[in-house]
């Protein structure tokens, strides 16, 4: 990897984007230094893959700029150089073998042709692909197919990798061994900049998060800068039956009640002290018919913080 | 560099479709095959002879046309199916040999050849007059067997067998067909014909397919990836119209070396021929680009791309001459640049053309080239953005 440099890898100013009437990146400013990994955290459609796109170099801003190693990327080709972008889908040619799609990507970087066997061989090896060189990318499990697309991203050493839900549709396993890899990205010094809507990743594998809703960033820090935000609040999970935005509107209705979204079968409520909670809003339940089958009251976690900034569950 | 590396990736995939590679290079060989063995030319004529009960002065004939160069006899036994046929289009000229033309002959009666022909074209006109050559020339025979018998002491047989030696060595008069080298009909005949056809319409016909690799690709989000290194949608244009050039080369190059070994096919002034095949590749370079940002689906280019280049294939003379079709559809055919393509092939392979003969077909295509690669490249420029 070539020298670091001092201070942020990649920073984004008031970055804008709209479509049409609809502003889908609003003014995000954030900024990552080498080996960070910077978790951006949103529901879908909250921004995140156009906010990747403008870092990458794939959309234009309206406004705004973004600056790798202090280089402009709508301006500068060769910066791009510098970015190692992994789409979310599976972006390789099927009919072509694992080395032949990595030799294709590889060579776009103008690398030459003893280099561009090298680092095949090595994204290979990391991919744990090396046995399944020759064989067509159409004949590759799920995750096979996922870990060579973060290795397409690999091959010309970037100094930001960026990553767009990389483990969307991944089965647990594979899941387990493309967060670890991303881990020890981060350990060799590379920047990270990586999307999801899975709140445990975000926890799991981020130094940094950022929330992201409707094209705004509304809050960043650390897992415990944000979590200590809350307080002492907790997050209630009701598992129930019955009318549950009519319930969730009732428990938003009481004291010391912070935020309330409802999902498919429960109502999620932050607030504070959740025990003593407890009691008022099984009561709440009561008059509409409502049956609480389970309660689960735990500590705050990012979840929680964006429940609490929101008022949406992340996976509504 | 980046842009050969696209075109590499790019054909390989498609040389990997095996169904691609059918209609790329196993299906032109076979249509060339089939229309050159159709549009043969008028080498060789079917003829077909009812003898019945026309004794051994009937066989005579018979064996007579069955012995002259480009006749094939088919017999029949009545007149009923000798129409037929006739009309089926099976025979190009129907004979029917009167019964008892032995005692007729023999009788030195005046005696009547019936020759059924429909003539509504050249191929039919020229077999009636091979044909009537052939009973004239045995009419001459039996006059002659007739004329001695009458004046000597020889039997009406031994006369005849005796014209019939003298035939070979007296001497007579020859008749010699030569076509006039008139620019504006002459046409290239079998697979001289076909060949070069079905050059100009399985490249184009190719290339619009093909553009589903485009569509294709750009689903993938493998241009996105492209897009997010250094690479400009330039180089990714530039990369997939090399492509689509380097196919549209191959599979002309196949063609012209097939019909050369396998079929005999002359493919005339080889500077000519080449710049020819150079601008008819570009062209189908820009139609396969064209295809790639004009369809939204794969399935959409591989179904209606062939159907359109079959269709302006037929407009352009490359299923039948231009010249055959009426004035209105010869200038609404000048319309597709098969037609000019076409133009240009014929005046190479039957009218010795050169570069500078076909200059003003090789300007139009190359205006058509400019204005494909154009559009397309514009429309794959808007969608990579």
């Amino acid at each position: 990897m070539a020298a670091m440099p001092d201070g942020p890898l990649l920073r984004c100013e008031k970055l804008r984007r709209s479509f049409g009437d609809r502003a889908a990146v609003d003014g995000i400013s954030l900024s990552i230094s080498p080996g960070e990994i910077y978790g951006l955290l949103g529901p879908n459609g909250a921004g995140k893959t156009t906010m990747i796109k403008m870092v990458c170099g794939l959309l234009e801003p309206d406004g705004g700029e973004v600056t790798v190693g202090g280089r402009h990327v709508s301006t500068d080709l060769s910066v791009k150089s510098l970015i190692g972008y992994v789409p979310q889908d599976i972006a390789l040619y099927p009919d072509l073998t694992a080395s032949e799609n990595l030799s294709f990507i590889a060579r776009l970087y103008k690398l030459t042709s003893d280099v561009v066997r090298e680092r095949v061989a090595e994204v290979l090896e990391l991919c744990e692909l090396s046995d399944r060189a020759n064989d067509r990318v159409d004949s590759f499990s799920g995750g096979m197919k996922r870990r060579l697309n973060i290795g397409a991203g690999l091959l010309h050493h970037p100094q930001l990798l960026v990553l767009d839900e990389p483990t969307v549709g991944v089965d647990p396993q594979s899941r387990h061994s493309i967060l670890e890899r991303v881990q020890e990205f981060g350990r060799t010094g590379m920047a990270v900049l990586y999307t999801t809507h899975y709140m445990e990743e975000a926890e799991r594998v981020c130094n940094r998060v950022g929330i992201i809703d409707h094209g705004r960033l509304i809050a960043e820090g650390t897992r415990r800068e944000l979590v200590e935000r809350l307080g002492e609040r907790d997050r209630i999970e009701l598992s129930a039956t019955g009318n549950l935005e009519a319930f969730a509107a009732a428990c938003r209705a009481l004291p010391g009640v912070d935020s309330v979204a409802t999902t498919a079968d429960a109502v999620q409520v932050v607030a504070s002290d959740g025990r003593r909670m407890l009691p008022h809003l099984l009561e709440a339940g009561e008059p509409i018919d409502v049956t609480v089958n389970a309660i689960d009251v735990t500590e705050p976690n990012l979840e929680t913080v964006f429940l609490h900034l929101t008022g949406t569950a992340l996976r509504d | 560099m980046r842009a050969l590396a696209i075109a590499r990736a790019s054909t390989r995939r498609i040389i990997r479709d095996r169904t691609a590679l059918f209609f790329l290079l196993v299906l032109p060989i076979i249509v060339i095959i089939i229309v050159g063995a159709t549009v043969r030319g008028f080498s060789t004529f079917r003829v077909g002879v009812d003898s019945v009960g026309s004794g051994a002065a009937g066989q005579r004939i018979v064996t007579a046309l069955d012995h002259s160069r480009g006749i094939d006899i088919a017999i029949y036994t009545d007149q009923k199916s000798l129409t037929t046929a006739l009309a089926r289009g099976e025979i190009s000229v129907g004979v029917l040999l009167p019964a008892g033309l032995d005692a007729v002959e023999s009788e030195a009666k005046p005696a009547t050849v019936t020759i059924f022909a429909e003539q509504v074209n050249s191929a039919q006109q020229a077999a009636a007059t091979a044909v009537s050559s052939v009973i004239l020339g045995q009419g001459a025979l039996v006059q002659s067997a007739s004329f001695a018998a009458a004046h000597s002491s020889s039997s009406y047989n031994q006369a005849l067998a005796l014209a019939t030696s003298l035939q070979g060595t007296t001497p007579h008069v020859g008749l010699r067909n030569v076509s006039a080298d008139t620019s504006a009909s002459t046409l290239p005949q079998g697979y001289s014909y076909s060949a070069p056809t079905e050059l100009v319409l399985f490249v184009f016909l190719s290339a619009l397919a093909g553009g589903a690799a485009i569509i294709e690709t750009r689903r993938l989000g493998m241009y996105e990836r492209m897009l997010a290194g250094p690479v400009r949608a330039r180089t990714i244009i530039a990369g997939e119209a090399l492509t689509y050039f380097l196919l549209a080369l191959v599979q002309s190059a196949l063609i012209i070396v097939v019909g050369a070994i396998a079929f005999g096919v002359s493919w005339g002034n080889p500077l000519a021929a080449a710049a020819l095949v150079i601008t008819w590749a570009l062209v189908g370079a820009g139609a396969g680009l064209l295809s790639g940002t004009l369809f939204r689906t794969p399935e959409q280019a591989s179904a209606i791309g062939p159907t359109a280049g079959i269709a302006l294939a037929m407009l352009g003379g490359c299923m039948w001459p231009l010249s055959i079709v009426s004035t209105t559809m010869r200038e609404i055919g000048h319309v597709t640049p098969q037609a000019w393509a076409v133009d240009a092939w014929t005046s190479l392979l039957s009218r010795h053309g050169t570069i500078t003969t076909i200059a003003p077909q090789l300007g139009v295509l190359a205006a058509f080239a400019v204005v494909l690669l154009s559009v397309s490249s514009l429309r794959l420029y808007q969608r990579l953005r």
